[in-house]
């Protein structure tokens, strides 16, 4: 595949935490009766929760049911009390935040987090900071201003002056800078009009499409469910049901508690 | 443009490129972590000290060092440098045993004020035990055959002073384009306004920090050295009225502002010059109640944004 054409998302990476032997066997990432704590608050009570290689999984659940907070242990951002987390099998609860991108996780936090200051391109190249072939870099710039041409025109604007649907897109974009092999996103639906939830998920099963593996966690179930193959739901910190989408929406007790019905 | 003025313009502008150079290292060090590191005039004192050993200055009768005397000496330049490089060292130390520990426990960042308070008092303690509490100079023969005096429109100038002004300058303009230009410099910002997002694009806040503490110790060295030369060394603890000084003029222009520094230097050190001779032990109250005044008008400082709400 010339660098012209090869997706964005980029699924074959190389230089992950266990032995290319192990890849066929181990899920890509895998979480193992995980705790996690704040103080005397415990927000995940053992965790069990397992994805594929290019899956598109939805986490979903009520506000405080741990999601934000999985996203969060898998990144390293807190740490956990107890349990596994697993990448390619191999444990990476140790990690610094720094290191698991490297490892090809990338997180799109809650709230968009754009560094305002900086121009709308700044944002992006430090998204690929890890990175040292430049003209990859490049090119994967370009394919991002693709992706989101709003972007593209609005390259050399402060990102603190852009709209909230725009943010949403420099975020994503700016994690897909890491040519991740999962891209973990936090509510990428959260105040978007509903035009842009459809834009912004449209992008997301194109990603998907192209081989990305996507964890995402997501109150719009609607939504969520319409691109993910799996979802599953957590309550009070623990995976309660998990399936294939269809089979979710299908679910008489889901449709009550998550899908308004 | 009468000669008097130019004398005092040049006069103002090099003593307010010191204050620069010094408020700079409080700027980075500020922007990314929220506080202010008073161990940095006694940094800068150190660069003085190490700029004054290095030409070949002899330590004196005082100290356990009395009588010392580096068995070589180097020309200004060098001797500045190197000052700058090992008091960039001492920073990255003064990082690691006063910030870093209370970092990595999670620790209320405000309390770094009293250790960095504490590593400045034990380094100035140090100097004094070592060196004990005399002043020394450093004579501008050390710079070579340059002449004592320019002149400038027709005003005669301290060489030493167009030298501060250029070399503070130079380290500005250098500084500003490294920042806004580099990629290390936009991951320096990045980490500035958001630690946590700067985490999750990969970029090591510890190693940012470090880079910070460096650069304003290296700076804080290259000041003192080139105030010793301009002025003297009087003493061990003569950074901390630079320390106060460049404390005002980081909230004068701003607090976490580059550009913010370099003009609230420069307006500091113009105004102290218009104090006339006869009253010059008026100099402090004078550019203090210049601070006050500003600060009632604009209160974020000239180029602040609002406060961050970091601290």
């Amino acid at each position: 595949m010339s660098p012209q054409t090869e997706p964005l998302a980029h699924s074959a990476r190389t230089g992950t935490a266990r032995s290319q032997s192990s890849l066929a066997s181990s899920p890509l990432l895998e979480l193992k009766q995980l705790v996690v704590r704040y103080g005397s608050i415990t927000a995940l009570h053992g965790l069990d929760l397992s994805i594929q290689r290019g899956d598109c999984v939805a986490l979903l659940g009520a506000n405080g049911a741990g999601k934000s907070t999985t996203l969060r242990a898998i990144s390293r951002l807190v740490n956990a009390a107890s349990g596994q987390i697993l990448w390619h099998g191999g444990e990476i609860g140790q990690l610094s935040t720094e290191r698991t991108v490297k490892l090809g996780i990338s997180h799109c936090p809650e709230g968009r987090r754009v560094l305002g200051r900086l121009s709308v391109a700044d944002n992006l190249v430090l998204g690929a900071w890890l990175r040292r072939d430049r003209q990859a870099i490049d090119n994967d710039l370009e394919r991002c201003y693709g992706l989101f041409p709003r972007l593209a025109e609005r390259r050399q604007q402060q990102a603190g002056s852009l709209s909230g649907g725009e943010q949403q897109m420099l975020a994503i974009g700016r994690s897909l800078m890491a040519r991740p092999t999962l891209l973990m996103l936090d509510e990428p639906s959260l105040g978007l009009a509903p035009k842009l939830v459809a834009e912004v998920m449209t992008i997301l099963a194109q990603l998907h499409q192209e081989g990305l593996t996507i964890l995402l966690v997501e109150q719009n179930a609607h939504a969520a469910l319409a691109i993910a193959d799996r979802a599953v739901v957590i309550e009070a910190g623990q995976a309660t049901i998990s399936g294939p989408s269809q089979q979710l929406l299908a679910d008489p007790s889901l449709q009550n508690a998550y899908l308004g019905h | 443009m009468p000669t008097e003025l130019i004398q005092l313009l040049l006069n103002g502008l090099s003593v307010g490129s010191m204050y620069a150079l010094f408020a700079l290292g409080y700027t980075l060090v500020f922007s990314v972590l929220g506080v202010i590191n008073f161990s940095h005039g006694a940094v800068f004192t150190l660069g003085a000290y190490f700029t004054f050993l290095l030409i070949g200055g002899n330590v004196g009768s005082n100290g356990l060092l009395a009588g010392f005397q580096l068995p070589f000496a180097l020309p200004f330049w060098l001797a500045l440098v190197l000052a700058g490089l090992g008091s960039a060292l001492v920073a990255l130390v003064i990082e690691r045993v006063a910030f870093q520990p209370l970092r990595q426990r999670g620790a209320d960042p405000l309390l770094a004020l009293i250790t960095s308070l504490g590593a400045g008092v034990i380094l100035v303690n140090l100097i004094q035990l070592l060196m004990g509490a005399e002043s020394h100079a450093i004579p501008t023969s050390s710079l070579g055959n340059l002449p004592a005096a320019l002149n400038i429109g027709g005003a005669m100038v301290r060489t030493v002073q167009v030298l501060l002004l250029a070399i503070a300058a130079a380290l500005v303009v250098a500084l500003t384009a490294w920042i806004e230009g580099s990629r290390s410099g936009k991951a320096l910002q990045a980490v500035s306004e958001d630690p946590i997002t700067a985490q999750l694009l990969g970029i090591n806040s510890s190693r940012m920090i470090q880079v910070a503490f460096g650069l304003g110790g290296f700076l804080a060295g290259i000041a003192g050295g080139l105030v010793g030369l301009s002025v003297s060394i009087a003493g061990p603890y003569f950074g901390i009225g630079y320390g106060l000084k460049g404390l005002g003029v980081l909230v004068l222009g701003g607090l976490g502002s580059v550009p913010g520094a370099v003009l609230g230097g420069l307006i500091i050190g113009l105004a102290e010059a218009c104090v006339p001779a006869d009253f010059s032990g008026y100099k402090d109250a004078v550019s203090y109640g210049f601070l006050f005044l500003m600060l009632l008008i604009r209160p974020q400082g000239l180029l602040g944004r609002a406060l961050p709400n970091k601290v």
